[in-house]
């Protein structure tokens, strides 16, 4: 009796933490790739020309700013499928 | 009937691999084999460059490649000048093997031993690449700088010298943050990719009133998530190493003025 409510307590405790994780996370990211966006539609608006350079630095950004999201993703994926299951 | 335990990949498992333990050391051999194949892929292709390069009329992989290493060169100019030409060869080829060892997703299905893992999606390769930049960072910094000017850059920035311990604690975690950060934006991108093939592979155990519906779901999510991870993702990825190796060595060398 005590086991499983160890077990559901474990489960979840790491669906809750897995779940404010990648909400956070998604929140974070979905900041970041709008002021990328922003910024580049800035950017393209003023000097037109320059968008072909613009993207490449704009690409390179959400990159950066999506890595700390899919970390985010990984570490979710520990809590759910490793942790609740011990 | 849908079962929940089956989409919720309670039979998936992450961070296991095919080990070997020799002694104290533990060898992940689906992760060694994928980047020895990756390895000897990129040699390969230098050894084939090598032989049919000319300096006449180029072939077409000729041509690619001297494409990449001028956005590369390019790259590097443009940041940190002409002494950053030594770095180019290591970036450029940092890029290619990360490159190719992220490619190996595309023939993933998301079972729990991948016949072609993605090496990337186990920490340790990642690591690797990491630790090996920041070492020869290291070495050049020391190099260019001398030692007293290496050492002068702990306690010099950001704030003035009378505040130097915080000076000292906050550069050792910035250098401590940097192969810790590389490696894990590379890792958790590549680990993340793996995952979602798993889940989407466990969404085949889906069926509606005995049709399997599953088995189409499976398909088009992943023809979706691989065009999405392989084509944009992984790219992106294997250009971020390289061009935050090339920024580590800009800033690293930079030669402050004379006080």
């Amino acid at each position: 009796m005590a086991d499983t409510t160890q077990q559901a307590i474990q489960l979840a405790g790491a669906m809750v933490g897995g779940g404010i994780a990648l909400g956070g996370g998604a929140v974070g990211a979905a900041i970041g790739d709008g002021l990328a966006g922003n910024a580049t539609i800035a950017g393209v608006a003023r000097q037109p020309e320059a968008q072909g350079r613009l993207f490449t630095i704009m690409f390179l950004t959400v990159g950066l700013v999506e890595a700390m999201y899919f970390i985010n993703l990984a570490f979710t994926a520990l809590f759910i499928f490793s942790l609740a299951k011990k | 009937m849908v079962n929940p335990v089956a989409l919720l990949g309670a039979d998936i498992t992450v961070g296991e691999h095919v080990a070997r333990k020799v002694g104290p050391f533990t060898f992940n051999l689906d992760t060694i084999w994928p980047t020895l194949l990756a390895a000897a892929l990129v040699a390969l292709m230098a050894w084939v460059l090598h032989r049919k390069s000319t300096s006449g009329v180029p072939g077409k992989f000729q041509l690619v490649w001297e494409m990449g290493v001028e956005v590369v060169t390019r790259q590097v100019e443009g940041t940190m000048g002409e002494r950053g030409l030594m770095v180019v060869p290591l970036a450029m080829s940092l890029f290619v093997f990360i490159f190719l060892c992220n490619f190996f997703e595309i023939v993933g299905l998301g079972s729990r031993y991948e016949w072609l893992a993605v090496p990337n999606a186990d920490i340790n390769l990642p690591l690797a690449m990491a630790v090996l930049v920041i070492v020869l960072v290291h070495w050049n910094s020391v190099r260019v700088r001398g030692a007293r000017g290496y050492l002068h850059h702990y306690v010099a920035q950001p704030f003035p010298p009378v505040l130097l311990p915080f000076n000292i604690f906050i550069n050792v975690v910035e250098e401590i943050a940097k192969p810790v950060t590389l490696a894990l934006r590379l890792f958790g991108n590549l680990f993340s990719g793996a995952l979602m093939l798993a889940l989407i592979a466990a969404l085949g155990a889906w069926t509606i009133a005995h049709f399997h519906v599953g088995y189409l779901a499976t398909l088009i999510a992943s023809i979706i998530w691989k065009l999405f991870d392989v084509f944009l993702i992984g790219p992106i990825q294997a250009f971020i190493f390289a061009l935050l190796t090339v920024l580590y060595f800009d800033t690293a060398m930079q030669v402050e003025p004379s006080h």
